[in-house]
C-alpha cells in the first residue's frame, strides 16, 4: 500500500493517541493490518486467528506508552504481534488444548515418500499437502511453546537468529540453544514416526 | 537408522512451503471494531514520560546488581568469623555499663 506523503507518520498518530485521542488508533490498525494478520496466520490455527489479532492490537495500544519512537512503529508491532503468538501457545499448552492425534497410515507413508525422495521432485503434491501440513502439525504440537515459536521463526520462516530474538524479546544466545534443541526434537519425532512405521510394515 | 542430511533437507523445504501457504484470505471487518470497543473501554492512555517511569525502569536496571551484592555480603559474612567479634562487642559494653554507672552513681573508687 503506498503512504500518502502529506498523511501524519505513525510516530505522529502515536503521540495523538497518547494525548488522548483514542480514536486515532483505528488510523494505525488500517495501516498495519495486513502486516499483523500475516504473521498471526502463520503461527495461530486459523480458528483463533481472529481472537489473536484483537488481542494484538489491544496489546498494543497497552503498551503504546512504552514505544519511544526510536524503531519503526511496524517492527515494534510485528514484535508484539509474535509474542502475542507464543502467548496463545503458552495459554494452549498450559490448558492442554493441543490435540495429540497419532500419526495415522497415510501421515507415515507420506513421511516415507518424502524422506525416500520419490514424491519430491515437483515438491508436495496438492493431494498430500494435507497430509504434509498434518505431520508438521503433529510434530509441533509435541514441542513447547519454546521450542515451537522458535522453529517457526528461524526454522520454517527462514529468519535469522538476532531477527527471531527481536522479535520475541529474547538473547540471541536462547534463540540459538533453542533453535538447535528444536530442530533435533522435531527430528527425533519424525524418526520415532518412521521407525513405528518400518516396524508394522 | 540415523536421519540424512539430505533427508533433513528435503524435508524442511517441504515443511517450508507448507508453512508459507498458511496465509489465507483477510478475515471480515468485524474484528475490527472489537478491537476499537476495547480499546475505548480501556480509555485514554497514560504517556510513560514523567519522573516515576524513568525511576522505575532504573530501579529494575539495578535489581541484578542489588542481588548479587546481596549474595556478594551474604557470603562474605558467612566467612567471617562472627562469634569472636561478638565476644569483643560484648566486652566493651559490659564494660561501658559498668563505667557509666559507677561514674554516674560513684559506687566504685
Amino acid at each position: 500500500m503506498q503512504k500518502d506523503p502529506l498523511s501524519p507518520g505513525d510516530t505522529e498518530i502515536v503521540r495523538k493517541v497518547l494525548d488522548g485521542d483514542v480514536n486515532a488508533f483505528e488510523v494505525l490498525i488500517n495501516r498495519h493490518k495486513v502486516l499483523v494478520l500475516k504473521i498471526v496466520m502463520k503461527h495461530v490455527p486459523h480458528k483463533d486467528v481472529e481472537e489473536a489479532v484483537q488481542d494484538a492490537f489491544v496489546k498494543a495500544y497497552l503498551s503504546l506508552p512504552t514505544f519511544a519512537g526510536k524503531s519503526d512503529f511496524s517492527r515494534w508491532l510485528s514484535s508484539i504481534a509474535v509474542r502475542t503468538c507464543y502467548d496463545f501457545w503458552r495459554k494452549a499448552y498450559r490448558s492442554r488444548e493441543i490435540p495429540m492425534s497419532a500419526l495415522t497410515d497415510q501421515h507415515q507413508e507420506w513421511l516415507e515418500e518424502v524422506l525416500s525422495g520419490e514424491s519430491w521432485e515437483s515438491g508436495p503434491e496438492h493431494s498430500t499437502r494435507s497430509e504434509a501440513a498434518e505431520v508438521l502439525e503433529h510434530a509441533l504440537g509435541m514441542l513447547s511453546a519454546e521450542d515451537r515459536m522458535v522453529l517457526d521463526l528461524v526454522y520454517l520462516e527462514g529468519r535469522s537468529v538476532k531477527e527471531a530474538a527481536d522479535l520475541l524479546g529474547w538473547s540471541t544466545a536462547n534463540v540459538k540453544v533453542r533453535s538447535f534443541r528444536s530442530r533435533r526434537k522435531l527430528r527425533k519425532i519424525l524418526k520415532d514416526a518412521r521407525q513405528k512405521e518400518r516396524r508394522a510394515s | 537408522m540415523r536421519f540424512q542430511i539430505s533427508e533433513n533437507e528435503r524435508l524442511k523445504r517441504t515443511f517450508q512451503e507448507i508453512y508459507s501457504a498458511k496465509v489465507r484470505d483477510d478475515l471480515g471487518d468485524g474484528w475490527q471494531s472489537d478491537v476499537m470497543r476495547r480499546v475505548r473501554q480501556a480509555g485514554p492512555l497514560k504517556s510513560a514520560a514523567g519522573f516515576w517511569p524513568a525511576f522505575e525502569s532504573l530501579v529494575w536496571r539495578l535489581a541484578p546488581v542489588c542481588c548479587l551484592l546481596v549474595l556478594l555480603l551474604g557470603l562474605l559474612f558467612m566467612r567471617m568469623d562472627l562469634d569472636r567479634g561478638y565476644d569483643y562487642l560484648g566486652t566493651v559494653t559490659a564494660d561501658m555499663e559498668r563505667s557509666t554507672l559507677s561514674e554516674l552513681y560513684g559506687l566504685e573508687g
